[in-house]
């Protein structure tokens, strides 16, 4: 990765300064400016993440309540989820949550990009509308649908009952527990479709036109030059937004916190709530944290893979 | 000649049309019901237009709630904790993309690999590690935790930015006599300015946006963020959905602000520029 002009001052100060030849050999040509820049993110990712996550570890592994000094108990906390209800219940939910999610994400994101590569005016404008989703904050984007949700003013049970007519009554959709999940997660999916799109549109615009017109002249079309040109393309593009996406929809907290709080009676649990439930409500710190680490060697080998295909993409 | 389009014009304007529909519709919905009186609200009478359209939610808002408060906190914690971030990942950045030394792959993958741990298993020990530096409860230990995520995005975005600037620009300056640190002000920065820039406006918007930490560090209820302030509208009135909206129309501004901005940057791809493939 050393690029030879990044050894240019290296050799610059070679002739003046000979004593610091056996540091600079060790410590890399660059290292003082090198040093004294990158100090500052090794502290912070010591401070605010490892030193964290370490004592997270380490907690998980104690019956710890708020204000009293941690027990060590080994692997008991674990053990106990293992067989506990509700953690169970939490990770299934988990996982319908996310895999429910990232699908649909996954299938609008594509066919975003494709309207949004098509012979179509004001491309610019309605990119930028489809977009304002992700932007928004989601606090608000989980209070509107709280607010278009609700059972008796909100503007879904309007539509359905007294202007489209396909409903005979409202539906309470976060109140009850068969339409409960499939409502949070159809937020979810609100929120975070467009950034699929974008990445996508990015990744399709990459690909030379040169190889569609080749598909073209050998006679391809549209659909085969979808699966053989387009797809490919951006292959490695739809794994890191799907892992990334993986990575955010597991551990995504507010959309569910606000709606429904795990509710109702735990039919939308995840398993970020209810650490935040078990920690913060209960104050049972220690089962907390290993409520929230004990999918840790899933979300390693997620953050492993990812991280490969993110640096081989930066390392173009 | 555009063989790229493999959707017909006629399909993607029919396909446009509900997804913005879709997308349109629930800041639509939140910014007429701002604007709606609690009598049209509960009637249920002209749903679709506020009538008449009245004020009394933004000065219930501005006026009985600590919601103007929150805005400060919001404002405060967002654009200090933006300056840091953005200090440190561009200083960052540009060693972990440009210089030579011992342990820069390491910190490159350190960075990233950071960037990727969720919040959700990280708010409980930094609480605690925010709390035993005696910041629990304050604005500052929003300041001091923030970083956590902003630095290491900013980091990585800027780390593609500045590998794209062409590395002849900085030999040709050092070749003319500048030290390493005068290329890196006088050549590079300037080039990266709009880059670093981005990056800042991603972090504050993140920053602006954030939730689990605000919700766990912040108990008094003066020094919440708008987040947090306006999520607790919720278990207090049931029915306080106007001023409710009208606040979420306050908080949404000044990201769609930044936003305006930004947007060129994103469809070009850089916000992706964690995720170009």
């Amino acid at each position: 990765m050393a690029t030879p002009a990044a050894r240019l001052p290296g050799r610059a100060a070679l002739d003046r300064r000979e004593a610091t030849v056996g540091l600079r050999l060790v410590l890399g040509p660059d290292y003082r400016l090198g040093f004294l820049f990158v100090a500052p993110i090794v502290l912070l990712v010591l401070a605010l993440v490892a030193y964290p996550f370490g004592y997270a570890m380490y907690l998980s592994l104690t019956r710890k309540y708020v204000g009293v000094p941690p027990v060590w108990v080994g692997f008991d906390n674990y053990v106990k989820l293992t067989w506990d209800g509700f953690f169970q219940r939490a990770v299934a939910n988990s996982f319908i949550f996310t895999f429910g999610s990232v699908s649909v994400k996954l299938l609008l994101g594509v066919a975003m990009a494709l309207v949004l590569t098509s012979r179509i005016r004001f491309r610019s404008f309605f990119t930028g509308v489809l977009l304002i989703p992700w932007v928004a904050p989601t606090v608000v984007s989980a209070l509107n649908f709280l607010w278009i949700y609700d059972y008796s003013l909100g503007v879904l049970n309007y539509l359905l009952v007294r202007v489209f007519r396909v409903l005979p009554q409202g539906v309470g959709w976060l109140s009850e527990a068969n339409t409960a999940m499939a409502s949070v997660i159809a937020v979810n999916i609100w929120r975070g479709f467009p950034f699929f799109g974008i990445s996508f549109l990015a990744g399709m615009k990459a690909i030379p036109a040169e190889l569609y017109e080749a598909a073209a002249v050998d006679g391809a079309g549209p659909l085969q030059r979808f699966w053989r040109v387009t797809l490919p393309g951006i292959k490695n593009i739809v794994i890191i937004v799907v892992l990334l996406s993986t990575i955010w929809t597991f551990n995504d907290f507010q959309i569910v916190y606000i709606l429904t709080k795990g509710g109702p009676g735990g039919a939308t649990q995840v398993i970020p709530v209810l650490t935040y439930e078990i920690a913060f409500g209960a104050q049972r710190l220690g089962e907390a944290i290993a409520v929230a680490l004990y999918l840790l060697p899933a979300l390693a080998v997620v953050i492993i893979v990812l991280a490969r295909y993110m640096r081989r993409g930066q390392a173009r | 000649m555009k063989r790229r389009a493999l959707v017909e014009p006629a399909v993607s304007y029919a396909f446009l049309g509900v997804l913005l529909v879709v997308v349109v519709f629930p800041f639509y919905w939140m910014t007429i019901t701002a604007f709606k009186s609690e009598t049209q609200m509960r009637s249920l009478v002209s749903m679709f237009w506020p009538d008449p359209v009245v004020l009394d939610n933004f000065r219930h808002l501005l006026g009985d709630t600590d919601f103007l408060a929150w805005f400060k906190n919001s404002v405060f914690v967002a654009v200090s904790s933006t300056l840091v971030a953005t200090a440190i990942g561009t200083l960052g950045a540009y060693s972990l993309a440009r210089l030579s030394f011992l342990g820069r792959a390491f910190m490159s993958s350190a960075v990233l690999i950071t960037y990727l741990v969720p919040p959700s298993i990280l708010f409980i020990p930094l609480y605690a590690q925010i709390r035993n530096l005696g910041l629990a409860d304050s604005l500052a230990g929003l300041i001091a935790a923030y970083p956590s995520f902003t630095v290491p995005f900013v980091t990585w975005l800027l780390m593609g930015y500045f590998e794209s600037i062409p590395i002849e620009l900085e030999e040709a300056a050092m070749i003319d006599g500048a030290t390493r640190f005068g290329a890196f002000r006088r050549v590079i920065l300037p080039l990266a300015a709009p880059g670093v820039l981005a990056a800042g406006l991603y972090a504050f918007t993140q920053a602006w946006n954030e939730f689990l930490y605000a919700l766990v560090f912040i108990t008094d209820v003066k020094l919440r963020t708008l987040p947090v302030g306006l999520s607790s509208f919720i278990t207090g009135d049931v029915y306080g959905w106007g001023y409710l909206m009208a606040g979420a129309v306050l908080t949404t501004l000044p990201v769609i602000a930044a936003y305006t901005y930004l947007q060129k940057y994103m469809v070009e791809g850089l916000t992706a520029g964690s995720v170009k493939g």
